[in-house]
């Protein structure tokens, strides 16, 4: 009843959706490691990476590197606003309030969306050149696919240097697991923090326009259940470990792709379900996740 | 030649309580002083308020002459001051070489550095060893040494030292001090803390005990030593 053609096509399409689950997890997994937010704020920056890309590459017509640079400029500068007026006031301040303030800051910018786009979901062409059809015996796809794997692979290969062999990358790291000593070490920590914001937005910006291109459709709501589905990927991958957020992206996104594929089509609905079944799932199972890293008790 | 640090008259509070309380020292160069004093007696909030983390409600701290009393702690590395935290702080989760280099976080001279990381590298071979390791795995002692390292790397020229002897074995705390003499002897200054005295007062150039954020005693070894209230206190005698 399946072929292996059909497995094939539908794990590209987990792929594909791991990816972008990915590259939102690691903005976001890097925030939380170091400040124990959970930055609900992370998924309005897709929504607002692809109505940008929209208005600077679709309608004003710039060339597609350039408005791939504006973008993610664009979504840096969105961080660090974030930053500087949302969360750098609450440092310190109980993690509850932190979180509210993300929360409060998503419905703000969906909302603030809704109201200069539309309420309507917006077609989102993909760029000519990356429309292309190829067909294999065993797959079918576009030139879209494969740029957004190869991109997100790019990126996180990126990241993952920056973490490990950057000094910057490595204060980042320290400060995630003690604030308080790496400013001892003339670390300025809001400026690491900020950083942790800028490199997080403008992927997540950048990931908008994956969104838009793969899928066609883009609307003001599109980043509210995929930024939670990116920090579950985050819990599932072992919290404060960035290959971990990776890894849970892809096992989420395979996990959605495939469960729909497979199963009878009446289940279809529940792809969301699936996804925090899942996240159930490794919790009991593994309670730090994946990749993560067991707190240890200290006396 | 005025003194490399003079607190003058600090009061830290935890909320609406003194830790400390118009708490007065000073540290000439080159020398090693102890800072000595029961569990609550202030001593750690004196290093972290010296080190800029914490912030006196009263009072003014004063660095080779400078008023450095609200200046934040990073910029207080760059001036040369480092604090070897209580209970280590050492970054599990990074390599011991990362950890050492985090310490010289401040500084731009790449050649320096390596140099420095070589000589931290010849007064602790063991950490050499395990260079790229995961500093988690470290023994106890190792930790303590890799945190001086780690201090030595900023190229200080006053370290506070918070209890480095805690939960350490008696062997490898008579090591640790004949390090900190070392270091000592390359022309840096020590600020060092200490709940055990006996050690702290043998290797010190000053003594001061505090009691409940106040100065109690201050003199040198020899007179602080053949006090009786030492002796009973701080020495088991």
């Amino acid at each position: 009843m399946f072929s292996l053609s059909y497995f094939l096509q539908q794990s590209m399409n987990g792929i594909i959706l791991g990816c972008i689950y990915a590259l939102l997890a690691l903005g976001m997994t890097v925030v939380y490691g170091i400040l124990r937010l959970i930055n609900f704020a992370h998924g309005a920056l897709i929504t607002l990476g692809a109505f940008f890309m929209y208005f600077v590459f679709f309608r004003l017509g710039l060339p597609f590197v350039a408005a791939l640079f504006l973008v993610l400029g664009f979504g840096g500068a969105m961080g660090l606003v974030l930053d500087l007026v949302a969360y750098r006031k609450l440092r310190g301040g109980p993690e509850v309030a932190l979180l509210i303030t993300s929360l409060g800051f998503y419905t703000f910018i969906e909302n603030f969306t809704k109201l200069i786009v539309s309420p309507q979901p917006y077609a989102f062409k993909t760029p000519e050149f990356l429309a292309t059809l190829y067909r294999t015996p065993y797959l079918t796809f576009r030139t879209v696919d494969v740029f957004i794997i190869f991109s997100s692979l790019l990126i996180m290969l990126a990241f993952h240097l920056f973490v490990k062999r950057t000094k910057l990358g490595i204060a980042m790291r320290a400060t995630a697991e003690n604030l308080e000593v790496a400013n001892l070490m003339g670390i300025e920590v809001n400026r690491v923090i900020s950083v942790a914001f800028v490199l997080g937005s403008a992927i997540a910006a950048f990931t908008g326009f994956l969104w838009g291109a793969k899928y066609g459709q883009i609307s003001y709501d599109m980043g509210f259940l995929t930024g939670v589905k990116a920090f579950v990927a985050v819990v599932v991958g072992g919290v404060g470990s960035i290959p971990g957020a990776m890894l849970g992206g892809f096992v989420l996104g395979l996990a959605e792709i495939l469960s729909i594929a497979f199963l009878p089509t009446r289940f279809a609905e529940y792809r969301d379900g699936i996804v925090f079944a899942i996240l159930i799932l490794v919790l009991l199972i593994r309670p730090s996740g994946i990749m993560g890293i067991r707190e240890e008790v200290r006396v | 030649m005025i003194s490399l640090l003079k607190v003058e008259k600090i009061t830290v509070k935890y909320g609406v309580i003194p830790a400390i309380q118009e708490l007065e020292f000073e540290v000439e160069r080159g020398q090693i002083v102890a800072l000595l004093g029961a569990n609550g007696a202030g001593k750690t909030t004196t290093l972290k308020t010296i080190m800029g983390v914490l912030r006196p409600v009263r009072g003014r701290i004063f660095y080779d002459g400078k008023d450095i009393t609200f200046l934040p702690a990073p910029q207080r590395v760059r001036l040369g001051i480092a604090l070897v935290p209580e209970g280590r702080g050492i970054f599990n989760r990074l390599t011991v070489r990362e950890n050492l280099l985090l310490g010289a976080y401040h500084r731009r001279d790449q050649e320096g550095i390596l140099q420095d990381l070589e000589e931290v590298y010849r007064l602790f071979p063991r950490l050499k060893e395990r260079e790229n390791q995961v500093a988690g795995t470290l023994s106890g002692g190792e930790q303590q040494m890799l945190a001086i390292g780690r201090g030595l790397m900023s190229r200080p020229r006053l370290m506070l030292l918070d209890e480095p002897s805690l939960g350490l074995a008696p062997l490898v705390v008579r090591e640790l001090y004949a390090l900190i003499r070392r270091i000592r002897e390359n022309g840096v200054t020590i600020l060092l803390v200490e709940q055990s005295a006996p050690m702290a007062i043998g290797v010190a150039d000053y003594v001061y005990v505090l009691e409940t954020g106040v100065v109690k005693i201050a003199g040198t070894p020899q007179e602080v030593e053949s006090l009786e209230e030492v002796k009973k206190v701080y020495l088991g005698g």
